[in-house]
């Protein structure tokens, strides 16, 4: 009986988004408030009837309810307890179901706290992420419907596909969905502004706050995501612009440029139209994401959702809410009044900058991976864009980009004296490393390009401290002075440098590792050894496991240095029983911020195996750059000034004077 | 009748819910440029302190205060316009009466053609518990039981004659070596696990199969389940009058009217024997006979499909001597000689030379004729 509660939940829920898709966004055009308030309250109701809807769900999971055909196919009895939790959202319709708590997420939340947005605004945004939760449900209950029942249920679950049993799965997909959908809030206030033809720096207070959200958990989401494949694929690689990654990329490119622009809007009172073009379109490219994944138009690693007939159905929500934004933005776009003008060499020139390369990039990214598609629908042949395309064109549009990441933060607003000075010092600053990277090269050789990525990443890196050195004004001022300085600076200040600080720490990650890491694929018997990375690995034996669901064989091996063990490391091969299927788990070994990768291969007739053996140095750095960036982001978030967005504090008192007046 | 009571209770909440805000007294449109007034005023205080910091040139400070002044005072002047055109609101009786339609309608319309409101939640626990005479949950149950005794000799012997059944062979096999294992042999055991290593062998009798059906005999003489897959042994290796005089003592030894008593005739005819009962013009055993033969159409799609899977997998790695004698056997059952050699050409091609496999390569081939001169005509 609660599952068929949980079912009609949902379908409450789809007649609860049309009636919010209409009703407040009429009130809006009518100035009517009491239909207009229905808008918050309902958002709330969507949201309940979702969650419930969705607890329901993953209570048919946790009791492994086979009745339920969607828990067969990807659940099973005996699997540990955290992936029947996780294993809701690794197949399609469950995943879908995420997409929508979240969505709906968003919609409760800014129902919550924006109350300090101008009524009309906030009704509006509302319609618009209902219509968004209307077409998901149509979606989710027509052609991904996870409450399809089977009469008689069966014994046995298929269970869940192995590569996704693992960690990764509990993390992976709320963190890049919470990103991704996020963005839908940033779409459906550049959807609102437009409908109400009124756009002005106070709106760009009022996104930034869901932009920084959402971006944050991309960058979070994508990092985990990067990471499971890391160490689940067993191929040793981080990043294989897989189309994939690249879909999940494409919003987080978009979102960045996004993110400075609102910045620019909300200073300056320009780049107005820009900024909703960015807000469209970067949620644009979450939807596309979606359909990407979702349609099966992709044989990729992630391909375990394919079914042409839900292609269609997400190409069609695509095509409207796409061509509908952009329709809608060419009709009014023109009616927003554009604001200030700028000198070039500014603060918000070095921002506009940005969001041009940030932009190149994002097409570039756009292009590598839609054109095998169009080129095998056009002609049927089958090509695929792999890592040469993208490492020479968004590789290279990418150093200018870092080269100006510390300058940013660093100039003054509109036009600022110090200019000059800063460049002169950056310029030494910049000099001086470069200086250095070539004395290393010439005494003890090595790419040179390398050496210049790694000075590139220590600029970032220094240029975000130098940021906060000269704003708390160390140096000059006494130290304890400098320090309290520092103390007042607003939390985004630190935010910004975070973030720079971040990524200068990923960009030393991928140079290091492109560069110095070692790789080597031997066969390997009991008590034969190897070196690596100045390592030394001995293969110890094979051993049988068993597992709650798959049995496994693990190999043993002994890392030692100079003679003296000092590690050890499993590294199996799983076989999943139910599916048949095997998996790969390597051994991973953490060195500081370097790792030792150990990877099985094919048995061989005379008792060997081969082995896969990768140094990886400063590998850590990757994601530990892109957690810093999401500390970053959270930092900025906690910010006073996105709270007071409006204060209503301080209107209040106006307001109750104002109702007894009445 | 519960659901559709929490149906209906849930459907009039959600929509009390969505009707409640449009059903007070109407009021006025609150002035809504209040939040932009505040921001601007923080924007001002912020210019303040990106002066005092540097951040923004002491000149174009001042020109950034008066351009957010201007925009405060456009917010604030449209603020206190917009208090003169609010209208006063009428009812609300179109929207209302939509929430009031939509939700049942759309919930119901849909909820009907997707939902099953028949079928209660079916937690596995609770189904295990109580698993009624479903053999696939009495399976999982004993599965499960297995699972954390595997040392239960009972629960394999139970469950082992149920996988066959179920034609689950490879567990099957697995159960009845465990019951063997813990509990010992028994005719009974042995005979079974044979007779499933014969249907995991697409009804062949192998080696291993005779070795186990003939300690059944040894244990006791009158298993004629065992007796009866020996004669099909020496039937299927062409010594046809061996057979004949194993199936004719079966039929002798065998009570009047047993069971297998018209499938033992039907052999003894096949060896060219003159059984007692008439293999045919009986009509229950035209029904059997019919009865096989429709099995034997899907049957012979399975094996098809399971040799199909078994040169594939072959082809990926071809030193698996014991695959290369499996598939050569295979298609000389199904009858297909050609491929039968070619199989055997291609194991030969995978162990060349004087190796041990390919000997037995060739003697599975002469004991079962299998030629590989037929290749060249």
């Amino acid at each position: 009986m609660i599952i068929e509660l949980g079912h009609f939940a949902l379908v409450l829920a789809l007649a609860t988004a049309i009636i919010l898709s209409t009703l407040p966004v009429i009130g809006a055009r009518r100035r009517d408030p009491a239909m207009m308030a229905v808008a918050p309250i309902g958002s709330l109701t969507l949201f309940a009837l979702v969650a419930f809807s969705f607890g329901v769900l993953t209570w048919a999971y946790v009791v492994s309810d086979f009745s339920v055909a969607n828990v067969w196919e990807n659940s099973h009895s005996m699997m540990p307890i955290v992936y029947k939790f996780a294993g809701v959202w690794g197949n399609h319709e469950g995943s879908m179901m995420l997409w929508l708590l979240i969505l709906s997420l968003f919609s409760a939340l800014v129902a919550i706290f924006g109350r300090n947005l101008p009524e009309t605004l906030r009704a509006n945004v509302l319609s618009v992420q209902a219509w968004i939760a209307s077409a998901f449900l149509l979606f989710i209950l027509l052609t991904s419907n996870p409450f399809i029942r089977m009469n008689p249920a069966p014994a046995e679950g298929q269970d869940l596909n192995p590569v996704l049993q693992d960690p990764g799965l509990a993390i992976h997909p709320p963190l890049l969905y919470l990103g991704y959908v996020g963005f839908s809030v940033c779409f459906s206030f550049a959807v609102a502004a437009l409908i109400d033809g009124r756009i002005d720096a106070a709106w760009a207070r009022w996104v930034r706050p869901w932009t920084l959200a959402a971006w944050t958990f991309l960058t979070a989401g994508i990092a985990v995501g990067s990471y499971w494949a890391y160490y689940e694929l067993g191929w040793g690689g981080w990043w294989f612009w897989d189309p994939v990654e690249n879909a999940s990329f494409m919003p987080w490119l978009a979102g960045t440029a996004l993110l400075h622009s609102a910045l620019v809007m909300e200073k300056r009172d320009a780049l107005k139209i820009w900024t909703v073009l960015l807000s469209i379109m970067t949620f644009s490219l979450s939807l596309l994401g979606t359909f990407l994944v979702r349609s099966g138009v992709l044989t990729s690693v992630h391909a375990f959702a394919t079914d042409p007939t839900r292609g269609i159905f997400i190409l069609a929500i695509l095509t409207l809410f796409i061509g509908g934004a952009f329709t809608l933005f060419a009709w009014r776009a023109p009616r927003l009044k554009s604001g200030g003008i700028f000198a070039p060499i500014s603060r918000e020139g070095s921002l506009v900058l940005n969001n041009l390369i940030l932009t190149v990039c994002t097409g570039t990214v756009l292009i590598g991976t839609l054109y095998p598609l169009v080129l095998e629908t056009l002609t049927g042949e089958k090509i695929s864009v792999g890592a040469p395309f993208f490492n020479l064109t968004f590789g290279l549009l990418m150093i200018p980009l870092l080269i100006i990441v510390p300058f940013g933060p660093m100039l003054a607003w509109k036009r600022g004296d110090l200019l000059g000075a800063l460049q002169r010092l950056y310029a030494a600053a910049g000099l001086s490393l470069f200086a250095a990277v070539a004395v290393f090269y010439f005494r003890h050789g090595g790419p040179v390009m390398a050496l210049f990525g790694l000075a590139l990443a220590f600029f970032l890196i220094f240029g975000a401290l130098a940021d906060l050195w000269q704003r708390g004004n160390f140096g000059k001022a006494k130290f304890s002075v400098a320090l309290r300085r520092l103390a007042g600076l607003p939390r985004s200040a630190f935010g910004t440098a975070l973030a720079h600080l971040g990524l200068g720490v990923t960009v030393l990650g991928i140079v290091a590792v492109t560069t110095f890491q070692t790789e080597g694929v031997v066969e390997m018997k009991q008590g034969s050894t190897t070196e690596v990375g100045g390592y030394t690995l001995a293969f110890d034996g094979m051993r049988d496991g068993k597992g709650p669901n798959y049995t496994e064989q693990r190999a043993h091996f002994t890392i030692s240095r100079g003679g003296v063990a000092v590690a050890d490391v499993w590294s199996s091969k799983r076989l999943y029983t139910a599916r048949r299927m095997p998996t790969t788990e390597a051994g991973i070994l953490t060195f500081g911020l370097s790792q030792l990768y150990v990877s099985l291969g094919d048995p061989m007739a005379d008792g060997g195996i081969v082995v896969r053996i990768w140094w990886k140095p400063f590998i850590t750095c990757i994601w530990g750059g892109a957690f810093i960036m999401m500390f970053g982001g959270f930092v900025s978030l906690s910010d006073r000034r996105l709270r007071v967005g409006a204060p209503t504090r301080k209107a209040k008192p106006v307001k109750t004077v104002m109702e007894p007046a009445e | 009748m519960v659901l559709w009571i929490l149906f209906a209770f849930l459907t009039a909440g959600v929509a009390a819910i969505l009707i409640a805000p449009m059903m007070k007294a109407s009021r006025r449109l609150e002035d809504d440029r209040e939040g932009e007034v505040a921001v601007y005023r923080d924007q001002l205080r912020e210019l303040e302190r990106d002066r005092q910091s540097g951040l923004i040139g002491a000149d174009e400070a001042e020109n950034a205060r008066a351009e957010i002044g201007r925009r405060l005072l456009s917010a604030a002047d449209a603020a206190s316009k917009s208090g003169g055109d609010a209208a006063t609101f009428r009812r609300h009786g179109l929207p209302a009466a939509f929430v009031v339609l939509c939700l049942p309608v759309v919930g119901l319309c849909l909820y009907l053609t997707l939902g099953s409101p028949g079928l209660p939640a079916q937690p596995l626990e609770a189904r295990l518990a109580n698993p009624g005479s479903n053999m696939a949950l009495l399976v999982a149950k004993a599965e499960r039981h297995l699972a954390e005794n595997p040392n239960d000799g009972q629960g394999w012997d139970l469950l082992a004659p149920i996988y066959f059944r179920l034609q689950r062979y490879g567990d099957s096999e697995l159960a009845y070596r465990n019951a063997l294992r813990f509990l010992g042999e028994t005719p009974a055991r042995l005979a079974g696990l044979g007779e499933t290593l014969v249907a995991a062998s697409d009804g062949l009798v192998t080696e291993d199969a005779r070795g186990l059906f003939e300690r059944a005999i040894a244990l006791d003489q009158g298993n004629m389940r065992a007796r009866f897959y020996v004669g099909l042994g020496l039937e299927q290796a062409g010594r046809t009058a061996d057979a004949l005089r194993a199936f004719e003592a079966l039929a002798k030894d065998s009570p009047p009217g047993a069971a297998w008593e018209q499938l033992v005739a039907q052999h003894i005819a096949k060896n060219g024997g003159t059984p007692k009962a008439a293999p045919l013009g009986n009509p229950t055993a035209e029904d059997v006979a019919a009865a096989q033969n429709m099995g034997q159409g899907d049957r012979q799609a399975m094996i098809r499909g399971m040799v199909e899977s078994l040169s594939a997998k072959l082809a990926d790695d071809p030193r698996n001597i014991e695959g290369w004698l499996r598939l050569v056997r295979s298609y000389k059952v199904l009858g297909e000689d050609e491929k039968a050699r070619d199989a055997l050409k291609a194991g030969l091609k995978a162990f060349p030379g004087p190796q041990p496999e390919a000997q037995r390569l060739l003697a599975l081939a002469r004991e079962i004729g299998v030629s590989l001169e037929g290749m060249t005509q």
